[in-house]
Order: C-alpha cells, then sequence, then structure tokens
C-alpha cells in the first residue's frame, strides 16, 4: 500500500534481489505481469518512480564530487541537457540532504565521508529523483548497532515527513522489524505477510528453514518507537 | 632557437604549424575525456582501442590511403582507422559481455589481433610499392600532420565537446555509479557504446602525432596528473587541460630544439608533470584519488 513502510526479509538465495531486479526493470525474460504503479517495471524506471539505493555502493567513490553534487545527480537525471538546473531543483537537493541529515555534508568530498554519512547521502540521492517509493537493499550490511539504531530512526523520520512508500530488503531480522509497518517474507516463495509483532520463532524457522530464535536471540518489536533488537541474553 | 626558426620560416612553418595546431586540438581534446579514463578505469581498453588503430591503418594502406598528406588521402585514413577502432571496441565489447571472455583478456586479444593484422596489410601495401614507414603509424611523425589533420583534429574535439555537455547528467551520473543509473532509466549500452566512440576518436586523432603505441599516453596522464592535485570537479578539469597542453607544447619544444621524436617528447612531458603532481601529493600528505 502506498505511505507504508515493507520489509522484504529472506535468506540468501531466497530471491530478494531477483525480486528487486524484476521490480527495478533490470531483469526480463520471466513470465507473468508485473505492474509498478500500474505500469510495466520498465516504464516505471524510465519514469524514476522508484528511488533506490543499492546494496553497499559500487559507486566510484574517488570521483572529485561534493555530496551535494552527487545528491543534484538525482535531481538532474531526467532535466534536459538544453535546460540548467532551475531553484526548485537545488530546492529539492537541499532538502533532500536536509530530510536525511546531511545538509552538513553538502561540501565534502563523496570519498571522505564514513559509512553511515554515505548511506544518508545515497538515499538523499535517490529522494531528490522525487520518487513514489524508496527501495533499500540491504541497507545496514557492515553497519555496527548503533549505526543500525540510527538507519531505524532515520526511516521512521522519512516516513513521518515525507509519507513516502519504503521498502526495505535484507537478511537481517532486526533491520527489516525496525520502523517497517509490514513484513514479507520472501524464501523462493512468498512465505506470509505479517506485522512485526508476528514475526515470531515460527515464522522465521519456516523462512530460513532453521531455528533462528535459538541462535540469535529473539526479535523484539516496538513498531510504535520503530526499534528492535535482539536480546544478548538469548545469545548461545 | 630552433623553435622560432621552424614556426617563423616561410619554408619550414607550413611543416610545423600543421602539428602545433592539430597538437593544441588533441591536448583539447584529451584532457576532459583523460579524467573519465582514469575515474573509470578505463585505460586497458583505450590502449586495446589504440593499438587496433594500426590494424585500421593497414586497411587504409592496402586502400592506398596512406603516405600522402592530401585532404582526401588524409579523411579518407581517419574514416577506415575510426571504423576499425570501433569495430575493435565493439568486438572487445561482445566478447566480455556475450562471449564469456574477461574484459582485460578480450582487449588484449584484440589488441595483438589487430597490431598482427596491420602488420600483415602493411607489409603486402609495401610489397605493392606504397612507401609506408611503419614507425611513424607506432610512434607519430610530425612531417606526416598536415593542415587537413588540423582541420579534422579540431572538428573532432568540437564534436566530442558537444558530445560530453549534451549527454554530461547521464554520463557523469552512469560513470560515477552505474548502478543506480541504470536503475533510473540511463542505458548502459548508450553510455558504453559513447564512451566507446569517443574514445576511438580521440585516439585515432591523437595517432598522428603520438603514433598507435603512445596515444594511450593522451588519454591517461593529462586526467591522472589533475586528479593527483584536487579532489574538486572544477579544478581537477581545469588541471587535465593545462596538464595536457602543457605536455603537448612542451613536447613540441623539446623535439624542436633537441630532434627528438615528438610522439615519446610529449609523453616524456606528461610522465614528468605526473611525477611531480605525485610528488606535490606526498608532500601535502594526501591520498591518491583513483587509479
Amino acid at each position: 500500500m502506498e505511505g507504508e513502510r515493507l520489509g522484504v526479509l529472506g535468506p540468501n538465495g531466497g530471491g530478494k534481489s531477483t525480486l528487486l531486479k524484476l521490480t527495478l526493470g533490470l531483469l526480463t525474460g520471466y513470465a507473468g505481469t508485473i505492474e509498478v504503479f500500474g505500469v510495466t517495471p520498465e516504464a516505471a524506471r524510465k519514469g524514476r518512480m522508484i528511488g533506490y539505493v543499492p546494496q553497499r555502493t559500487r559507486a566510484e567513490l574517488g570521483f572529485p564530487l561534493t555530496a551535494w553534487q552527487v545528491v543534484e545527480m538525482g535531481a538532474a537525471v531526467g532535466v534536459s541537457p538544453w535546460r540548467s538546473l532551475s531553484r526548485e531543483h537545488r530546492e529539492t537537493v537541499r532538502r533532500s540532504m536536509e530530510v536525511v541529515g546531511a545538509e552538513a555534508l553538502a561540501e565534502q568530498t563523496i570519498g571522505s565521508l564514513s559509512g553511515g554519512q554515505l548511506q544518508r547521502v545515497m538515499i538523499a540521492r535517490a529522494l531528490a529523483c522525487r520518487p513514489r517509493v524508496l527501495l533499500l537493499d540491504e541497507p545496514t550490511v557492515g553497519i555496527d548497532v548503533a549505526g543500525q539504531k540510527q538507519f531505524a530512526d532515520l526511516l521512521k523520520h522519512l516516513h513521518d515527513v515525507l509519507g513516502l512508500t519504503v521498502v526495505v530488503v535484507s537478511h537481517d531480522i532486526r533491520t527489516v522489524a525496525a520502523g517497517c509497518d509490514r513484513i514479507a517474507c520472501l524464501s523462493r516463495t512468498l512465505h506470509s505477510h505479517v506485522a512485526p509483532e508476528g514475526l515470531t520463532p515460527a515464522v522465521l524457522a519456516e523462512v530460513f528453514r532453521h531455528d533462528v530464535a535459538a541462535i540469535f536471540g529473539e526479535v523484539h518489536v516496538d513498531a510504535h518507537s520503530a526499534s528492535a533488537c535482539s536480546d544478548p541474553s538469548h545469545r548461545t | 632557437m630552433h623553435t622560432l626558426t621552424y614556426l617563423s620560416d616561410p619554408d619550414l612553418a607550413g611543416l610545423y604549424w600543421p602539428a602545433v595546431v592539430t597538437g593544441l586540438a588533441i591536448a583539447t581534446l584529451c584532457s576532459l575525456l583523460s579524467v573519465l579514463v582514469v575515474l573509470k578505469r578505463l585505460a586497458f581498453i583505450g590502449q586495446g582501442i589504440s593499438h587496433a588503430a594500426f590494424g585500421g591503418v593497414g586497411v587504409a594502406a592496402v586502400l592506398g590511403l596512406v603516405g600522402s598528406t592530401a585532404a582526401a588521402a588524409t579523411a579518407g585514413q581517419f574514416l577506415v582507422v575510426l571504423a576499425f577502432c570501433m569495430l575493435a571496441a565493439l568486438l572487445i565489447a561482445w566478447l566480455s559481455e556475450r562471449g564469456g571472455t574477461e574484459a582485460d583478456t578480450a582487449i588484449g586479444i584484440v589488441l595483438v589481433g589487430a597490431m598482427a593484422l596491420g602488420a600483415i596489410l602493411l607489409h603486402q601495401a609495401q610489397g605493392r610499392g606504397a612507401v609506408v614507414s611503419v614507425e611513424t603509424f607506432l610512434f607519430g611523425d610530425i612531417l606526416s600532420v598536415g593542415w587537413a589533420d588540423a582541420v579534422i583534429g579540431w572538428a573532432v574535439a568540437a564534436g566530442v565537446f558537444a558530445a560530453l555537455w549534451y549527454t554530461r547528467r547521464r554520463l557523469i551520473f552512469w560513470t560515477f555509479d552505474q548502478t543506480v543509473a541504470r536503475a533510473l532509466g540511463v542505458s548502459d549500452r548508450a553510455m558504453n557504446t559513447l564512451l566507446m566512440i569517443l574514445l576511438a576518436l580521440a585516439t585515432v586523432t591523437a595517432m598522428k602525432l603520438a603514433g598507435v603505441v603512445l596515444a594511450t599516453a593522451m588519454l591517461v596522464l593529462p586526467g591522472a596528473v589533475a586528479l593527483r592535485l584536487s579532489h574538486r570537479s572544477g579544478p581537477v578539469m581545469a588541471l587535465a587541460v593545462v596538464a595536457a597542453l602543457a605536455g603537448v607544447l612542451g613536447g613540441l619544444l623539446l623535439s624542436f630544439e633537441l630532434n627528438w621524436p615528438t610522439g615519446a617528447s610529449i609523453v616524456g612531458v606528461l610522465a614528468g608533470l605526473f611525477a611531480v603532481a605525485r610528488l606535490i601529493e606526498v608532500i601535502r600528505g594526501g591520498r591518491a584519488v583513483a587509479g
């Protein structure tokens, strides 16, 4: 549904990346019909309806670009070459950086940013395209627990301020449990469609084909404060 | 000063001025592209395309388009070599994307294949009485550069600048972050093809002065020098242009004064500039930006 935060949880090899590529129109030759906001994924991609933030950026971080210039790419990508960027475009860039809390980074070169800062800039770039949905692929890979909490807060902030539809794809239970309204479990087939509170050990064991809770600790979810963590006392 | 004599003597000026004007076109043309080449790590594919030009020279020699500075022959040779370079670029792309060959292996195969073909065809052309110096095409020859080359050089520079300006938003986005650019509707194939065409154009233009072996230097060193000295896009572009102009003009000066081969002199100056830039970077305690 538009305006909600959907978490897609699944193990490695469960089909998360394939689902993403299909949604983004990067994979063709499938059977059946896929529609994104009523149009084909290719049309949605060309219409820049989807703001995409990939797992571990593959951007060339040695480029001599400031964070502002990187975010500006998102606002400028669809603008005719004959037109210069308007004040409105610049305002979009400024607001996108502000909403992710990256406005202070504007003049820093992209290669000098930390992992967390870089992620904020990449999300700001995706927002600068003015997408209808923000797609985040494994957003917390390589980020420590404090960073994951900050990410959950950021997701909630984006939802509160922009009312944007957000899809978070991850194999990490805490990432999707934190700050998502609904969760789809994908392990070759779409297993269940639950609220974060429904991530019971039985559901997790079914998705991961393993007793995840026994290894990982139970997942405690407080959907209202959009925070979740595994209880260290449950670790084995 | 030999330089002043060469450029002011009515009998010699016609031989040397075209090289200076063409050199300035090459420097301008290659400088901005070189920043992209270094950042996108395209130096080796540039090397592949430039060596493929030797195969194109072989074809041009067989067609009787080599060994003359007449405008028609110059333009014909340019087009044949350009077409050959583009075919080589397409072949590299096809081998690496569809043929299951690693990109660097594909480049290596096309590079040596084109060189071998060029050597065979040039040998055939020489056997039929054509006056062709292999060394001229390998290392460049200032005396082979005519006014037609200068006109072609500036026309290519204008075309490359226009293409870079027109595609600037998509091209910079795509070179910076291919995955996300693709997800926003920027075509991989269009951007790849564009870059290959621009590299082929620059290589074929630079080849006359620097030769196929040294032409790549013009597509790598100015960008490499600039990126050692700045992390900001504006200064990097400006420094690349300055480095390319200094390399070409400095190389021509050395060549005129010391009677050194022109291509090698230009590359020598550019390599010297890179060493100085790296030294400045080390003194500043900065990190290497790329490459």
